[in-house]
Order: C-alpha cells, then sequence, then structure tokens
C-alpha cells in the first residue's frame, strides 16, 4: 500500500493547509471540517536541513538528518533525510515510511532522497 | 489600568538545586517579599512548564502558597512553554492593573536535571507540532540549528559569530553569582584550537555544544504592587511599563519567511509602545538566548539593529558590556542557565537589578530603561517586557 | 615461604609500550595534559579518588569504587597488564581512565572518571585511551561496556560499537560492545587529538604533582534537612541579605 500524508483544502477559498488546522487561516470560515483532505506531492526542493546529534533517549542511531522541504505546489513540511551531503536548494523526493518507534508504536512521515 | 510597580525581587541560584520544586518556587518569593517589605499578598502566580512531566508534580500553586504561608490567597500555576515566566508576570500585570488585587506575587521554578539532558531535551521538543515536527526527531536545538543554516546563507552569519555571543556571554555569567556556568571558554578553545572539534562538538549542525544553553534548576520572583503600595517600599521604583505578546504558527516552517521571528518584533513593538519608549531608547536587554543565533535573531526583531545585521553590531562589541546596546549582561540563558518555567522571570530580575543599580560588576551605567524578551516554543509564543527606572 | 607465594599470587606485566604523554588546549583554553602514571602514583590518586565513593549521583559512587579497587589492584601488583592515564590542568587532577590488556591484540577499557565538568574532559580521557589501545598497543579491538544511560549513548551508539555479547566484559559480566580497528579508523579525527610533545614546562608541572581537583562533584543534599536553602551553593540567602538597606528588614 502507498502511504501517503494529507494536506487540507479549504473548500470555501481553496487554500491549502498543512498542519491541519480547525479553521482556515485564510478566510476564517466558522463551518466546521469544511475542507477536503488531498495527497501532498512528493517533490521538492531542500529548504534548510541539519544533522541532530544528541537524539531523545530511544533513537539507536548516532546522528539523525532533518530537513525542511518546499514541496512542488508550495507546502512546506518537515521531513527525515537520507542524503549523505544534502545541499539547500537541492531537489528532492520524498515517501512514508516509519520515521520514529516508540514501545510497540510506530510513526509514519516523510523520508527525503535526493532526486 | 493603573499603573503597575516592581516592589521585590528574588532568585535562586541556577544549576543543580537539590530541593524539592515549591521551595524552589517559594525560596525567591521569600527574597521578594523581604526585598519590598510586604507580606499581604493577595494572589500568586507560580510558572512553570514542567512540574508534571519532570518533577512527578501538579498543582504546583497550591503547593507554592501554603509553604509560603499565604493561604488563603487565590494562586494559579501558569504554564506557556519556555515563556511561562514572563507569561505569569503578564498574568500579575494585569490583576493590579485592573484594579484586582495591590500585592501579586509571581514567582516561577523549573527543576530539571531531575532526568537526564537527554530526556530534558525531549521533554522541551514536545513543544513541537507532535504531527508535523515531533515525530521526525525535531527538538528545540534542531529548529534552532535550521534557522541558523538559512541565517548563515541570507546573511553571512558564520560559526564564530556563533561563537563570539557564547564567549561574551558565558564569561559575561562570571560576573553573575546566581548563574549556572562559572566556567570561562574562549575563541580559541571553542572554535580555532586544533582540539576544538573535540570541546566543542556539533549537537545539530551548524550548531555546536557551546552554542545551547544548559539545563539549569532555577527560580526567580518578582512582587508586583499597585502605586499606592509602591510609595510605601523604600526601594528603587521599577515600573513594569509594557507588555507585548504574539504568537506564530506552531509548525515553524508554514512560515512565510522562516528567517523571521514575527512575533517577536510584534511583542516587542507592543511593549515599548505600550511603555512609551522605542527600542533606541532601551539601555539594557535581556533576550532569550538558548541557542547563541536566538541573540542576533532577536537583537534585530526587537529593533535594536536593521534586520540582518545584529551579527555586525556583536564583531563591533555593541552588545557587549560598555558597548551601545548590552544584551545579556547577566549571562543569558546561554551562561545564566534556563530553568525553562522560571526564565522569563529571571530576565525580569535582571533587569529590575540594573535598573535599581544595584548589578555591581555587570551593571550597565545609568541604565533607566530595558526590555525582556521571552521566546516560548520556537518563537510561536513570545512575550517582551518593558521596565522603566521611575525617579 | 611467604616470598614464592607472593610470585604466585602477583601477575607477571608484559612489556607494553608506554602512552606518550600529549596535550591539548580545552574549550575555557587551558592546556591540559594527559600521561600515563605509574604505580609510585597511585596512592595520590586514591586520596582523590576516595571522596568520589560517597557521591551518591551520577553513577560516580560506582564507578568510583570501582576505580578504587582498580588502582589498587594495580598497585599492590593483583591485575595483569592494567595501566592508569591522568589528564591534568596545571597539576590539578581533571580525568582518571584506565584499562588493561587481556592478551596480545585485544583490550578492555575500564573506567572514564572525570572529577571536572563541563570542558568534555571525559570525551578527552576516553579518546586518549581508545588511542593508547589500537595505535599504540596495537589492540584490534577494545572491549567496552557502561554503567550509565550517559556513557551507554556516549559510547555504545555514538560510536555504533559491535556486539561482543558473548564476552561477558569484567565489570560486572554483562555483554561486551567492542571498538574495532575499523570503526576507530572511521572516528580517527574525533578520537585521535592533541598533540606532541608536550612542552616540557607544561609536562613538568603535570610530574610535579598531581593536585586534588578544586571543585569536584559532591553528594547529593540530604532531602530530609529541615532547611534547604543552605544546600542552595551560592547561599542566596546570604547575598540577599547583604544587599538589603537596613531600613527594608523593618518595614
Amino acid at each position: 500500500m502507498q502511504r501517503q500524508i494529507y494536506a487540507y483544502r479549504c473548500r470555501e477559498c481553496g487554500t491549502l493547509h498543512y498542519p491541519f488546522r480547525m479553521r482556515c487561516k485564510e478566510c476564517g470560515n466558522l463551518e466546521v471540517f469544511e475542507f477536503d483532505a488531498e495527497p501532498l506531492p512528493n517533490k521538492g526542493t531542500l529548504v534548510t536541513f541539519t544533522h541532530v546529534h544528541n537524539l531523545p533517549a530511544e533513537y539507536e542511531v548516532a546522528r539523525l538528518s532533518i530537513g525542511a522541504v518546499e514541496l512542488d505546489g508550495g507546502v512546506r513540511v518537515m521531513g527525515q533525510l537520507d542524503i549523505d551531503e544534502p545541499k539547500m536548494g537541492m531537489p528532492v523526493r520524498g515517501s512514508v515510511e516509519v520515521v520514529r518507534r516508540e514501545a510497540y508504536e510506530r510513526y509514519w512521515g516523510f523520508v527525503f532522497r535526493a532526486a | 489600568m493603573r499603573d503597575v510597580y516592581v516592589a521585590g525581587i528574588g532568585i535562586t541560584s541556577f544549576g543543580r538545586l537539590e530541593y524539592p520544586l515549591a521551595e524552589i518556587a517559594a525560596y525567591p518569593a521569600m527574597m521578594a517579599m523581604k526585598d519590598a517589605g510586604l507580606t499581604a499578598v493577595e494572589q500568586l502566580y507560580v510558572a512553570n512548564m514542567g512540574g508534571g512531566r519532570l518533577s512527578h508534580q501538579t498543582g504546583l500553586a497550591s503547593a507554592v502558597v501554603d509553604t509560603l504561608s499565604l493561604t488563603p490567597a487565590g494562586a494559579e500555576t501558569i504554564e506557556n512553554g519556555p515563556a511561562s515566566g514572563a507569561s505569569a508576570i503578564k498574568q500579575g500585570y494585569l490583576a493590579v492593573a485592573s484594579g484586582m488585587h495591590d500585592v501579586v506575587l509571581v514567582t516561577g521554578a523549573e527543576r530539571m536535571r531531575e532526568v537526564n539532558n537527554l530526556d530534558a531535551t525531549d521533554f522541551i521538543a514536545t513543544l513541537t507540532h507532535p504531527l508535523a515536527e515531533y515525530i521526525y526527531g525535531v527538538t528545540l536545538p534542531a529548529h534552532a540549528a535550521m534557522f541558523t543554516r538559512l541565517y548563515m546563507d541570507k546573511y553571512g552569519v558564520t560559526e564564530r559569530h556563533l561563537a563570539m555571543v557564547a564567549v561574551k556571554n558565558q564569561n559575561q555569567a562570571l560576573a553573575n553569582e546566581f548563574a549556572h556556568l562559572q566556567q570561562p571558554i574562549t575563541i580559541e578553545g571553542i572554535l580555532d584550537s586544533p582540539e576544538a572539534m573535540t570541546n566543542n562538538p556539533y549537537v545539530a549542525e551548524p550548531l555546536r555544544f557551546f552554542d545551547c544553553c544548559p539545563v539549569s534548576d532555577g527560580g526567580a520572583c518578582v512582587l508586583l504592587v499597585s502605586e499606592e503600595v509602591a510609595a510605601s517600599v523604600d526601594r528603587p521604583r521599577v515600573r513594569l511599563a509594557g507588555v507585548g505578546q504574539a504568537t506564530d504558527t506552531h509548525a515553524v516552517i508554514e512560515r512565510d519567511d522562516p528567517t523571521e521571528l514575527t512575533a517577536v518584533r510584534l511583542a516587542a513593538e507592543k511593549s515599548l509602545a505600550m511603555a512609551g519608549r522605542d527600542a533606541s531608547t532601551v539601555d539594557v536587554a535581556e533576550l532569550h538566548d538558548a541557542f547563541t543565533i536566538l541573540e542576533i535573531a532577536q537583537s534585530e526583531e526587537v529593533g535594536f539593529f536593521a534586520k540582518g545585521e545584529g551579527h555586525l553590531a556583536l564583531e563591533k562589541g555593541e552588545t557587549g558590556l560598555g558597548g551601545s546596546m548590552p544584551i545579556n549582561v547577566s549571562g543569558g540563558l546561554k551562561g545564566k542557565g534556563h530553568p525553562v518555567g522560571a526564565t522569563g522571570i529571571a530576565q525580569a530580575h535582571e533587569i529590575v537589578t540594573q535598573l535599581r543599580h544595584e548589578a555591581g560588576d555587570r551593571q550597565v551605567e545609568q541604565a533607566t530603561t530595558g526590555l525582556t524578551c521571552n521566546f516560548g516554543g520556537f518563537g510561536n509564543n513570545v512575550l517582551c517586557l518593558t521596565f522603566t527606572r521611575e525617579s | 615461604m611467604p616470598v614464592d607465594l607472593e610470585k604466585i599470587l602477583r601477575p607477571v606485566d608484559h612489556d607494553l609500550p608506554a602512552y606518550p604523554a600529549k596535550w591539548v588546549t580545552l574549550a575555557s583554553g587551558d592546556s591540559m595534559v594527559i600521561r600515563q602514571v605509574g604505580r609510585d602514583d597511585i596512592p595520590t590518586l586514591l586520596e582523590h579518588v576516595e571522596p568520589l565513593l560517597h557521591v551518591e549521583r551520577d553513577y560516580y559512587d560506582i564507578v568510583a569504587a570501582r576505580v578504587y579497587a582498580e588502582l589498587l589492584a594495580y598497585y599492590r601488583h593483583r591485575v595483569q597488564d592494567e595501566y592508569v592515564l591522568v589528564a591534568q590542568i596545571e597539576g590539578e587532577l581533571a580525568a582518571i581512565v584506565n584499562g588493561r590488556q587481556v592478551r596480545p591484540g585485544l583490550g578492555m577499557s575500564l573506567h572514564t572518571l572525570a572529577l571536572r565538568r563541563g570542558l568534555r574532559i571525559g570525551a578527552h580521557a576516553f579518546a586518549a585511551k581508545m588511542e593508547y589501545h589500537i595505535d599504540i598497543l596495537g589492540h584490534d579491538e577494545v572491549l567496552i561496556v557502561a554503567e550509565s544511560p550517559i556513557g551507554f549513548r556516549r559510547w555504545m551508539i555514538e560510536y555504533q560499537l559491535e556486539d561482543r555479547f558473548d564476552t561477558p566484559h569484567e565489570l560486572g559480566g554483562v555483554p561486551s560492545y567492542a571498538l574495532t580497528r575499523d570503526l576507530f579508523e572511521r572516528a580517527r579525527a574525533k578520537l585521535v587529538v592533541g598533540r606532541r610533545p608536550v612542552p616540557p614546562e607544561l609536562l613538568a608541572t603535570a610530574a610535579a604533582a598531581i593536585l586534588p581537583p578544586a571543585d569536584p562533584p559532591t553528594p547529593p543534599a540530604d532531602l530530609l534537612a529541615a532547611t534547604r536553602a543552605q544546600y542552595d551553593p551560592t547561599g542566596t540567602a546570604l547575598m540577599s541579605l547583604r544587599r538589603l538597606p537596613k531600613e527594608v528588614e523593618h518595614a
């Protein structure tokens, strides 16, 4: 199954939101849940990144690369990077994978690789 | 609205405190009451972020009011992340300004060293957006690092500038007996020596160990009073003249320009306007340098320097003691320490000490106007407070 | 005959190459010398380790107790092929690290005890120990375990040490991890730092005396004590009183 991450398009004014918010920040629509979920594109460019060395205790890796990506269409998201030497502005392609485990819980999110 | 004055202040040492959380909050409160010579407290606000999680204690205000034998005064715990301290001061301001109370005790405390540094970092990371940030392993150092990289790219800030902030603030802490770090550092040791990468390893590239504030225990208190009560207190008169607050998107990367800290700019504008001042009239400032880059960025957003020029002012020494705009002469969060719930109040404590002209070796000459910036989340929720010395 | 019995009890040390002293510049700008010490220096070290037996926090008590025993065993010839390195700042003892050779080609790291905090002294001392095992003693790998979560995070995860779970470590018999030559080479830039030779005057100061740590870790406060303020390390109460003008106290 192809997993995807959804953004939320306001039914009133068409503004796309990510992450979810209850009320449209553009038109201020007060109708509850007046959004259509739509999958985020998986291609974009790397805006900024870091390699984190002091990780929360449950991570069993020495460092974790995290970046912010501007997806095609303009929505920006965070994700983990599987890129040896990231560069700002480089094109990347994301897929949805397990990004964190806590005991028996698994959390899915974007992992970006060089496109 | 009535004018609000700071009649008394108190603070604990920052570092590792091995007494209960409620006492870390109560101890500076005792000092503040003694300082002002006032005990007729009608209301307490207790700023704390992690009592429930780090110290296994909730309802902290109830414990503090009783520890101080101030029952049946009103008491609330205020949690607003790392901006809890300034938020509690804002509540105290409202209580006095509205006329509801004449004497309000605002105290803050945090006990973070009960857990190890990694757990403390994870605890702070719970401030981030749970779905869009936290799950990826985004920590506050990670946010600051990604912000730093953008800032370096756009404005030419370098690791050397960051190291200069670290050295300035950590060494300034040596003049502050309450500061957590009492260990001088040098540019050579953290940046230039062949061993610098081991002395000062990356925490989240390009931020290094000495770019980050320590994890501290600590408490601080200000006693806020009405004008009539202030008139009966024989201490230099310092007025809480401006309170400004602004919020921004929870997910940091959603902001239109991720190199701007809009909430800082708006909070400072509101605070200074309320006090009838502008940034050029500020004599001394305590900014929220949880990471060295934040001092540079905030010094621009609050209006001391043009956007992108904070690091140039730093190079010229303008932000040091004796410079044209001294910032974090207490050592800042970087040198003094960052017990999250208490930090906003500790910043106010320093400014009041400066405006009373009682700061000793770190006194900014003739200071009459001071500004604090207490930065919650990664700029999600920011308060700026303006204090003025009244003759 | 007692002499003969001592011959049985006393292990024969191999003739191992000595650790060449080096020096590093710390974040504070201070110069720190890392050098090997011999049996003659052990009584002085024991004096400085002993107070830490009672520091029941951050694993200082267990680490100090074990280091004390290891140093004593070395001093009294009851352990084979142990070595002890010390880190000193202007003579003052900043860290002790020790280990031993299990057999040619295989080393075992014992302890890293930092007596001054906030300057990454433990990281420097641990790195020197790894350098000694791999580069100087020519070991192919070093067996390592941690007693504290922070130690585990720092060594096992940061260097991605390999499992040697079939080999119990001499520290408590727990499963070992290993820093292999290959892992060492990959982390060489981080592990092998410092300069040689040590300037003669710096080395002379270090060799002249191993001075006690000025600000060693101290035991936690007694939480049952009636007055907690006395444990505030800078004595906030006293300072606040000092600052107050007299008349205010009577207001």
